[in-house]
């Protein structure tokens, strides 16, 4: 028979229960809108019953047996590889719309400067002994000239552009990784004391998430319950309690833009990290700039080296006004390597036009244009490089718009596939209002229900009491 | 699928920024007219924009030396006509002299009238456009014919670019047209010898030289029938650069410029869809069960 202090005993334990699911309702309100949050749930379980009555056992109430977290373990898995790519091709995509050099229509741009040079060569053509003609012809000949130095710096301009955001990146991730290492020694004494730190665990996910959004680099759990971040080839970023340190180094031999070094997580190097295992914003930011824009920016050079040399061989075999042979139109380097950005006009023609060598022969003088005719003949003769230099300059431009594009359909897939997932993981671990009114309410209820019982057990007290 | 508050507010967001986006790629196409700005637009479109502003650029250029040659080339023509007339009235001059009625004063005074024309056809063929001598060949900045009719020019035709990579001639040979190199007679010649036989009052030396007259006419118009071929292949020139510049501009407008009208419509669907999203959205943050809770 079970005694009515009992009773009182059990109904205050089992009041704090709801009061404590009460209480967790309300924090998951609270963080509502908090980003990484997950909801808790509080696990109520019935106490095991201690008294034996005649026909049964009967319970002590109620107690809160856990407050977990709802995650999908299935959807975790499948987000830092979302993450990583959505970074990565939203980095490069967001870096490639913002050249405008290879522009078809940009005003100055280096397609019209190369046909605006040629027109200028038939007027020289049709009558090879004006010096009107010839002066617009050596101007036009420089503005091609800056028309490649200003195409190929406004490629390094947003290649150096990118270099400073990966050091920017590279801050931030020496930033994180150090929180995260630090995180997972606070979550092993915190587990050490028996409870599950759920509000630190949140953390640890957070930094998880930004670390694989800015490295590519993905979550390794262990035994312990630490999380390890290994960087694409598996080179931990994060180990256990200890993080590595990325840093930035000029490389000479890709004209001085950065290259990625390591100093691990114990402490040695820094040796340098190969682009392959760098991978989220950093590697998009590589892509783009080694990738796509190298590409174009070499192309250029290309360009600009077999244009001139093309060019110039037709020069200086002719004969320029004053029965002289062997003028040049460009100076350009020995080799392409940062042709387009050095391509000058030669500075004897430049200062005097009639050095142009129009005639083939000096016996034609002044009136000869075969020579100027074969100038203009390069316009559809392929260069060094394979093709003329009008379809060698389409290409570059058809094939940076065609990274571009690539990279833009591939953030917006990416894009697409991480907010489904992250979509997914909202559902399974985000805070419903409705859900927590409801809780709430019940736990309000419950609560409320408790105090009778034990407005009833005392009434039952003292009815005890007053026989007499 | 269980939906959660934060959920409903991203959801509304990201939906509402595509919907933005939607409507502001719309607008800027409306505004611009164009629909390729940035190579990755549309690559193959932005290639053919490059190649088409080239051939486009070429074309014009094309266009305007053909007009400069056929210039150049109607001078020759008329002053080739000019010398079939002075050669014509040399001959009407003979024909009359030869009459043998004619006094050695009236012949003394048709050679002043035929020295007079030799000085009219070197002249004409020292026609000058644009600074530029056309009868001399590639020395077109000295006269080519002295007053006693010697050729100083040299033995060169002058090419221009009809097409790309063609070329035609846009000048003749003044010393086998005039001066008969290459099997023809020398006009001046001619003239001159005219001019002696009748200050020399020599009755068959003028009928003579009525052999030599009808070869040189015959040699200015077969030139003449030269040149006006080479006008009309400069004014074809033209044409072709004008409708090979005009069909390649449209191509690539076809290809490059927004179409208006869908545009126009695509601008007004993105604004409707943008406006039926703020409004779902919205509605759906009024729904939650906190207000319908009563205290």
């Amino acid at each position: 028979m079970p005694d009515l202090l009992t009773i009182l005993n059990q109904s205050s334990t089992s009041l704090a229960a709801h009061r404590e699911a009460a209480a967790v309702a309300g924090q998951n309100i609270a963080n509502v809108n908090t980003p990484g949050y997950s909801r808790q749930t509080v696990n109520l379980e019935a106490l095991t019953p201690d008294q034996l009555v005649p026909n049964g056992w009967i319970g002590r109430g109620v107690d809160v047996q856990s407050i977990s977290q709802s995650r999908d373990a299935f959807l975790e898995r499948q987000i830092p590889n979302a993450i990583a790519s959505q970074s990565s091709s939203s980095t490069e995509s967001d870096a490639l719309a913002a050249v405008s050099a290879l522009d078809p229509n940009a005003p100055g741009g280096l397609s019209s400067a190369l046909s605006v040079f040629y027109s200028s060569l038939r007027a020289v053509a049709q009558n090879p002994a004006d010096p009107a003609s010839r002066r617009v012809a050596v101007s036009s000949a420089t503005q091609l000239a800056q028309s490649f130095n200003r195409t190929s710096q406004a490629i390094e301009d947003a290649r150096n552009g990118l270099d400073d955001k990966i050091n920017g990146i590279v801050n931030e991730v020496n930033t994180d990784a150090a929180n995260m290492a630090s995180l997972n020694a606070q979550i092993r004494t915190a587990r050490a004391g028996g409870a599950q730190p759920n509000d630190l665990l949140d953390a640890r996910r957070q930094l998880q998430d930004k670390l694989t959004a800015l490295t590519g680099a993905q979550p390794v759990m262990d035994s312990q319950g630490d999380v390890s971040m290994a960087l694409p080839g598996g080179t931990a970023l994060v180990s256990q309690d200890r993080a590595a340190q990325l840093s930035t180094i000029p490389d000479s031999s890709n004209r001085g833009h950065l290259s990625l070094r390591i100093t691990r997580a114990d402490g040695s190097g820094p040796v340098s990290l190969p682009t392959s295992a760098a991978g989220g914003a950093i590697g998009g930011a590589i892509a783009a700039r080694d990738g796509t824009l190298g590409a174009a920016s070499t192309s250029l050079d290309s360009l600009a080296f077999d244009f001139a040399n093309a060019i110039n061989g037709v020069s200086s075999a002719g004969f320029a006004q004053d029965g002289t042979s062997g003028h040049n139109v460009f100076t350009v380097g020995a080799t392409s390597a940062g042709a387009a950005g050095q391509i000058t006009i030669d500075a004897t023609l430049a200062a005097d036009p009639s050095l142009l060598a129009a005639a083939s022969a000096a016996g034609g003088l002044p009136g000869d244009n075969t020579n100027m005719n074969a100038m203009i003949a390069t316009e559809q003769t392929a260069l060094a490089g394979g093709s003329d230099p009008e379809t060698t300059f389409s290409s570059i431009v058809a094939g940076f718009g065609g990274a571009s594009q690539r990279a833009k359909a591939m953030s917006d897939q990416d894009g697409a596939l991480l907010d489904n997932l992250t979509n997914l993981r909202e559902s399974a671990s985000g805070v419903s209002l409705d859900e927590e009114m409801v809780n709430l309410t019940s736990a309000q209820r419950a609560f409320e229900a408790m105090s009778k019982v034990i407005t009833t057990a005392d009434s039952m007290l003292d009815t005890l009491m007053s026989l007499k | 699928m269980r939906v959660t508050d934060k959920m409903i507010f991203q959801n509304a967001a990201a939906n509402a920024a595509k919907s933005r986006d939607r409507a502001q790629t719309a607008m800027e196409q409306v505004s611009t007219g164009m629909r390729v700005v940035h190579p990755g637009d549309d690559p193959t479109v932005a290639a053919m924009m490059v190649r088409g502003q080239q051939t486009v650029d070429r074309m014009n250029a094309i266009s305007q030396n053909a007009s400069r040659a056929g210039d150049e080339v109607d001078a020759a023509d008329s002053a080739l006509q000019s010398l079939g007339d002075v050669l014509a009235r040399a001959r009407e001059l003979a024909v009359q002299m030869g009459n043998d009625s004619y006094s050695a004063t009236d012949r003394a005074g048709a050679a002043t009238e035929i020295d007079g024309l030799v000085q009219q056809a070197v002249t004409l063929m020292n026609t000058n456009v644009n600074g530029r001598y056309i009868f001399g060949g590639n020395k077109d900045q000295t006269a080519p014919f002295d007053t006693a009719g010697n050729y100083n020019g040299d033995t060169a035709v002058r090419q221009v670019e009809v097409a790309p990579g063609v070329l035609e001639d846009s000048s003749v040979r003044a010393d086998v047209a005039v001066k008969g190199v290459g099997g023809g007679v020398d006009i001046f010649a001619t003239l001159q010898s005219l001019s002696t036989a009748l200050k020399t009052n020599n009755g068959d030396a003028i009928r003579g030289s009525l052999t030599d007259l009808t070869t040189s006419t015959t040699q200015v118009t077969t030139t003449l029938a030269h040149v006006g071929a080479m006008g009309d292949a400069f004014a074809t020139a033209q044409t072709l650069a004008k409708s090979t510049s005009d069909a390649t501009t449209k191509n690539v407008a076809n290809q490059s410029e927004a179409d208006v009208i869908e545009s126009s419509s695509q601008l007004a669907l993105a604004n409707s869809a943008l406006n039926a999203t703020l409004t779902a959205a919205a509605q759906s943050f009024n729904l939650s069960l906190v207000n319908k809770l009563g205290g």
